[in-house]
């Protein structure tokens, strides 16, 4: 038994599973046994409920455009609750898919419009016979770190006023091609295009949402071991055009 | 015939023959200037051939091959197209090169499932034979409903053609279709009630989109599928793989309708291959002792893609991967093996292997630190990945060695505790460890 529990809910992992989106939870999983903790993940999907209170992180990942289409549809009997989690600053990481349903809207493959939850501030139209499909690395302004992952995605997405990205393009497309913005942050949910997966690529961002969470469970433990990055991971990518 | 069809014709023969002599080669060129000069060339060529397409993006190669050995029981001239081979140019240059035949002949192409239409415009093939459809390089194609929409596009011009699909992927029983269909899968187990795990793709009713159960569930997303909500299950199966009585990593045995069956290469992705071969076997009218026959012949030629060398006194299997479905069914194999072995993952994220390393998540490596294997080695230009990947799986870090450098890994596998040693790779991965191997003289130049 470790010292400290975190209860993921792995949203939709069933259907929203593209692009090895479930190596963000082993990635996060590897990194909490530094600190003696570990990660249960419960699949929380179509029909199911999702009670904000039993969570400690949330997953929300890419999918298929079909499967997109009917998770948007079961997402609406979650949004009260997802909604909830998110403004009381629960620890939520969505990537592609899962980060566009997050926002107002998006631009499905036949061209109609599919609502998100609204959540989050941003919307996401679609490139016509387009995709960004690349390498990709940013700089998330904060802490001046790099991200490197990897970009496969149709939808262009515009931010709110309420949002700031995760980082500034320096290589790549990013939420849209034009700002340089990619991903989002809003108090503790992060979203991005990157697959790779995220976490499993950029070490600092595993451990700072890793942190957030176990702070949020255990406001008196000293988690400060995960300031020391550990893997050598970083120069991880030739990047290539 | 056209001028047109003729001067194209004796283009691309004289281009094949020049590459042929000089430069020992030649598998696109040639199909590549006829087509220019006659766009509906394939028209010509194959116009006195019984075609069978076989198509999916897992198993084709090996699939065509044992459709081939099946078919040579009964048929003597059949006309198919070498592995890689499996697009326009390809198969115009198949065909260009063919021998004279005789009679009506038979040709069995491995066509990639985006060409199919490139087939169907000027060809009504005999039958298809859909394979499966897994994620794989999806930042060429996109997603599995796409490709296999891709695939139908090429179906639609050919009605009337035969499909002989994999009956225990749901995808293939999803849309209504004209032509006759014939279905293939495993039906040796008691039925149960399964969920597929949680990463594993196309898991949606087609008909209601809830979440598929499974009476019982061979890999990924394939089996005895049923909608617990709408009753949408999985069709009729024409020929089934009855009994499963052994498997080791380098062979199966297994029975298809009541006929016992020897397959010399192991991994149950191999078996839904025979299967295929079997069905397409059935259908041409071979016996069912024939194929059995056929099948069981140890031909290398065929098997080529599990290769075994020596290093020192090492046994090195080596095997490509390419997608997470596939690495699993290769663990899966590996792990039949009741021998000590030691493991190695080479990963590269060019063009050819696929340049989003993502799936390696998705990959069940975490079956490896339960096998015991007692050393591992990463390597490839995605070294760090790999290993990072491994590590989470929970491979101790004192056990496993880090090889960025590929021109090293000679004396790496020499160093290795076991006998055995299992080295899966991307395709460029393989290919600079190969070119290793033949520049030291463990193996023979040429690619396999």
């Amino acid at each position: 038994m470790a010292t400290y529990t975190l209860n993921a809910a792995h949203l939709y992992g069933d259907l929203m599973n593209t692009y090895g989106d479930i190596g963000n939870i082993l990635a996060m999983g590897y990194y909490a046994k530094a600190v003696d903790a570990e990660i249960n993940t419960e699949l929380v999907s179509l029909d199911d409920l999702f009670d904000p209170d039993n969570y400690d992180f949330v997953l929300f990942g890419g999918g298929q455009d079909y499967e997109q289409t009917i998770v948007s549809k079961d997402l609406q009997t979650k949004k009260a609750a997802l909604t909830s989690y998110i403004e009381n600053d629960g620890p939520f990481l969505a990537i592609c898919g899962g980060f566009q349903m997050l926002g107002h809207y998006y631009i499905g493959a036949q061209g109609e419009k599919i609502p998100g939850i609204g959540a989050l501030d941003h919307y996401t139209l679609s490139q016509d016979h387009n995709r960004f499909i690349g390498n990709i690395t940013i700089k998330n302004a904060e802490t001046g770190q790099t991200y490197y992952g990897f970009e496969n995605h149709n939808g262009t997405t515009f931010l709110g006023k309420s949002e700031r990205p995760l980082g500034t393009v320096e290589q790549g497309n990013g939420n849209n091609g034009q700002d340089k913005s990619e991903g989002v942050i809003y108090k503790n949910t992060f979203g991005s295009y990157f697959h790779g997966p995220i976490l499993a690529r950029n070490e600092a961002l595993a451990k700072r949402i890793l942190k957030l969470a176990l702070q949020r469970k255990y406001p008196d433990a000293d988690f400060s071991a995960l300031n020391q990055l550990t893997e050598d991971l970083t120069k991880n990518v030739t990047i290539k055009p | 015939m056209s001028i047109n069809s003729l001067l194209a014709t004796w283009t691309g023969k004289s281009a094949y023959w020049f590459l042929h002599t000089f430069r020992g080669g030649g598998s696109s060129l040639p199909g590549k200037l006829a087509l220019k000069l006659d766009p509906a060339i394939l028209k010509h060529l194959a116009r006195n051939y019984d075609v069978i397409v076989i198509t999916g993006t897992n198993g084709k190669t090996l699939t065509t091959a044992l459709t081939v050995k099946v078919l040579q029981a009964q048929y003597p001239d059949i006309l198919t197209n070498p592995s890689g081979s499996n697009m326009k140019q390809g198969i115009v240059t198949t065909f260009l090169t063919a021998p004279r035949a005789h009679q009506k002949p038979l040709a069995v192409l491995e066509v990639d499932e985006a060409n199919v239409i490139m087939v169907t415009k000027y060809i009504t093939p005999k039958a298809f034979v859909f394979t499966n459809i897994f994620r794989d390089q999806m930042d060429r194609y996109g997603e599995i409903y796409t490709t296999y929409q891709k695939i139908l596009d090429g179906v639609a011009l050919a009605p009337t053609a035969t499909i002989i699909a994999n009956g225990d992927l749901p995808l293939f029983n999803s849309k209504q279709l004209p032509n006759p269909i014939l279905y293939y899968g495993f039906d040796y187990q008691a039925d149960g009630d399964e969920h597929a795990p949680a990463n594993t793709d196309g898991l949606l009713c087609p008909r209601c989109q809830h979440i598929l159960h499974y009476r019982n569930r061979t890999y990924s997303n394939m089996g005895k599928y049923f909608c617990p909500n709408c009753g949408f299950e999985r069709p009729q199966l024409t020929y089934k793989l009855n009994a499963l009585t052994n498997m080791t990593p380098t062979s199966s045995d297994f029975e298809i309708n009541g006929q016992a069956m020897h397959l010399n290469i192991g991994g149950q992705y191999n078996i839904y291959n025979a299967l295929a071969a079997y069905a397409v076997g059935r259908f041409m009218d071979v016996r069912p002792a024939q194929i059995a026959q056929a099948l069981s012949d140890n031909d290398e030629q065929v098997f080529g893609r599990q290769e075994i060398f020596h290093v020192g006194d090492k046994d090195v299997t080596l095997i490509l991967v390419k997608n997470p479905v596939g690495l699993n069914q290769v663990l899966q194999m590996i792990g039949t093996d009741t021998r000590p072995f030691s493991f190695a993952a080479l990963l590269n994220a060019n063009y050819a292997d696929g340049i989003d390393t993502s799936w390696i998540w998705d990959g069940d490596f975490e079956a490896l630190p339960k096998l015991h294997v007692p050393a591992y080695i990463s390597g490839g230009e995605r070294y760090r990945d790999i290993t990072f990947r491994l590590k989470v799986a929970g491979v101790p870090t004192d056990d496993l060695t880090i090889v960025p450098d590929l021109t090293n890994m000679t004396a790496e596998i020499q160093k290795l505790p076991t006998q055995q040693v299992y080295v899966v790779a991307t395709y460029t991965a393989m290919l600079q460890l190969r070119k290793q191997l033949a520049s030291q003289g463990i193996i023979d130049g040429g690619m396999a």
